[in-house]
């Protein structure tokens, strides 16, 4: 393996890895206080693309255009989320598991076929933004500069996040409501309203990463499924509801995706759970996650 | 009384909506019978510029016929309906066509497995099935009868050994990576490749094989591998639409073309492309395939039939449009060389027929039922010409892109 290959592959790993980070983080965060697996979260990503790219097209003569659809789209998500909390998930706490993963997959399913009637079967395209249309040289390799930029964005969000949840009253009362509800409850935290808002925040986080993602690639159906699996290996392999866990996690699952298609690419498809196996025969709770 | 009064006034009120429509004339000049040709295709939806551009393609050639005398002193009639792309559908239409409107030919459309669905039925019903888009060589091989012909390239000629013909022709390159889905369409389309190709430049090597999960729309990983791997060309293996898009946006960004050469099949097709214009992402110099560049065909006809089929739709004329417009055609001559629409008599007609197109001389292969139709390639760039990006330096390829009959003997035997 060439020096070039080695840092292409790497920096091809670790931009995979941090799109990944934005979802999981939301899927992780939403684990860890609501205790639930919500299913439906790659549906909420494909929603966050195709919002940015109507965004896009609605105001296609206005410059910036798809930044604006970046700081709409996860709105818009958020307070889809919200609804879902509140009128959806809010009766079922007390309920099984199982009724939690039969509805998440129910809006799984709903979600999908009410993009599929506003946004039809067809895929759309949205162009990479301003400033980063170009690509930048790196050890004798072409990469692209939207890239670089996503690969930034992930630190950004886990450093945003961890300060939202150490340094903040919010934060404060998420912690509080985590570590234990009842507690909480009878302190005068108003617990509803903090699973309101984690879930949205949650939403907002994979809405972030859905309106992110459309220029590097296209805005289609499908999109929900394909990312959701690799989000749930990195909330696994990182430990549930750990968010330092998803970002090691991401990382980690970005680097053995682009280096195992490179050593062996008949294995592509299987490098993921291979992983996963292996991480969960060692550590049963996750990398960062804590024995129960 | 009041209700045969009423029924009497439906009566004229139809007749009035017919005449303002413009059918009468048909009816009222034709004094025989017309000969109907039920039409079914994907005309509503996200992808209904497929059927759409298919029904202009047809009507332009049921008037040209019908203004030159019709077809053994009858009209042609041409009744189009909608199959949402869905089997179910496709197939309650076909059966309407037979049975109400009693058609005496099938056509259409775009998606094999509506195709397969309508063709099983015409099997039963013994009626002609004409194929005007959907590309599985299934129709015309394993699921061959003698009631379907198809009149468009299949997968052979556009994803395989087509592009492998035009690689040798054209590039010759010796190192080639492969970048496909893991779907069999994908590896059957690698394997007409290679196999071809390898025979046509035996000193050429395949160095490696990616294959990515069907849907995947993220490549960089393997784009970055592809530009390290020291290829001069790479190839891709039935990676199309949305995935062709998304492969693109990456590999432009990788700055994989500038790299090495692109075999992207299907690329050259208007469809994909027609929406990219200068500065966007787009294959450049890429070799592909394409089944109808309107803009490369010399001729006065050619140019005749572009227009006036860019005028009934707003869409640029694609291959849709010429594959119904010689279907048409094929069931004039048919017809008339058979002299009556016995079905029978119909099917060995056009099984021996020879076409004389705008395209060039057309001629169905009595084995498959396969029309010999020409696929084009060339290399993707920009022109003053046209607005999106297009085959330039364009090639024929003919009879020898598709299986040959002992291949479709030996695919038949399995």
């Amino acid at each position: 393996m060439t020096f070039e290959a080695f840092a292409g592959q790497t920096l091809a790993g670790v931009s995979l890895g941090m799109v990944w980070f934005l979802i999981a983080a939301g899927l992780s965060i939403i684990f860890g206080t609501l205790k639930i697996l919500n299913l439906a979260h790659g549906s909420l990503y494909m929603l966050g693309s195709f919002c940015c790219y109507q965004v896009t097209v609605s105001l296609a003569h206005v410059a910036g255009n798809f930044w604006i659809g970046v700081l709409v789209a996860p709105i818009v998500v958020a307070l889809v989320g919200g609804v879902i909390e509140v009128f959806l998930l809010r009766p079922i706490y007390k309920a099984e598991m199982i009724y939690q993963y039969i509805l998440t997959f129910a809006l799984v399913l709903i979600i999908g076929e009410a993009c599929k009637m506003i946004w039809g079967v067809g895929y759309h395209s949205v162009q990479v933004p301003w400033p980063f249309q170009g690509s930048i040289g790196v050890f004798g390799l072409s990469f692209p500069s939207y890239n670089f930029f996503l690969i930034a964005m992930g630190p950004l969000v886990f450093i945003g996040l961890r300060t939202l949840i150490n340094k903040t009253d919010l934060g404060r009362n998420i912690r509080a409501v985590t570590e234990n509800r009842e507690m909480a409850n009878a302190l005068g935290t108003n617990v509803p309203r903090v699973y309101t808002g984690v879930f949205m925040l949650g939403a907002w986080l994979a809405g972030l990463a859905g309106s992110l993602w459309p220029p590097v690639s296209v805005v289609a159906l499908g999109s929900d499924m394909a990312v959701v699996i690799d989000c749930f290996i990195i909330v696994v392999i990182g430990g549930l509801g750990s968010l330092a866990g998803a970002f090691v996690g991401a990382i980690i699952l970005g680097l053995t995706t682009a280096f195992g298609l490179y050593l062996i690419p008949k294995l592509a498809v299987a490098f993921g759970f291979i992983l996963m196996i292996i991480i969960l025969l060692i550590r049963p709770y996750g990398l960062m996650g804590e024995p129960e | 009384m009041s209700n045969t009064f009423k029924a009497f006034g439906m009566m004229l009120a139809t007749a009035a909506l017919v005449a303002v429509i413009g059918l009468a004339p048909t009816t009222v000049l034709a004094e025989k019978p017309p000969i109907k040709i039920g039409f079914i295709h994907t005309m509503s939806g996200p992808i209904s510029m497929y059927g759409i551009s298919s029904a202009a393609g047809a009507k332009v050639a049921v008037d040209e016929i019908n203004a030159a005398g019709g077809v053994l002193g009858r009209k042609l009639e041409l009744i189009v309906r909608d199959d949402k792309i869905s089997p179910d559908t496709g197939l309650r239409e076909a059966k309407d066509l037979v049975l109400k409107e009693k058609v005496d030919f099938l056509a259409g459309t775009i998606s094999s497995g509506v195709g397969l669905a309508i063709s099983n039925y015409a099997k039963r019903a013994k009626k002609i099935y004409l194929i005007n888009i959907a590309q599985s060589t299934k129709i015309t091989e394993e699921n061959f009868h003698p009631y379907v012909f198809r009149f468009t390239t299949n997968s052979t000629p556009y994803f395989g050994k087509g592009p492998a013909i035009a690689l040798a022709n054209t590039y010759k390159s010796k190192k080639i990576i492969v970048l496909g889905y893991d779907y069999e369409t994908g590896k059957n389309s690698l394997k007409e490749f290679k196999d071809t190709y390898l025979k046509l430049v035996p000193d050429a090597k395949f160095i490696d094989e990616l294959w990515v999960p069907l849907g995947t729309t993220d490549f960089t990983a393997y784009i970055a591998k592809m530009a390290n791997s020291g290829a001069d060309c790479f190839y891709l293996a039935a990676i199309y639409g949305g995935g062709e898009l998304a492969f693109t946006k990456q590999a432009w960004s990788f700055g994989l073309y500038d790299k090495m050469k692109a075999v992207q099949p299907c690329a050259g097709d208007v469809e994909t492309w027609s929406k990219v214009k200068q500065g966007d992402p787009y294959p450049k110099d890429a070799l592909a395939t394409c089944r109808y560049p309107f803009w490369a065909i010399k001729g006065e006809k050619n140019a005749e039939f572009a227009k006036k089929v860019r005028e009934m739709t707003d869409l640029w004329p694609a291959y849709g449009a010429l594959d119904a417009y010689i279907i048409m055609y094929a069931i004039k001559d048919a017809v008339t060389k058979a002299g009556s629409t016995d079905t029978q008599k119909v099917i060995k007609a056009m099984e021996n027929l020879t076409m004389d197109t705008f395209v060039g001389k057309i001629k169905m292969r009595a084995f498959d039922h396969q029309a010999m139709m020409p696929t084009w390639y060339g290399i993707m760039r920009f022109t003053p010409d046209l607005p999106f990006p297009h085959i330039t330096d364009v090639g024929e390829l003919g009879e020898d892109s598709y299986h040959t009959i002992e291949q479709i003997k030996k695919i038949r035997g399995k």
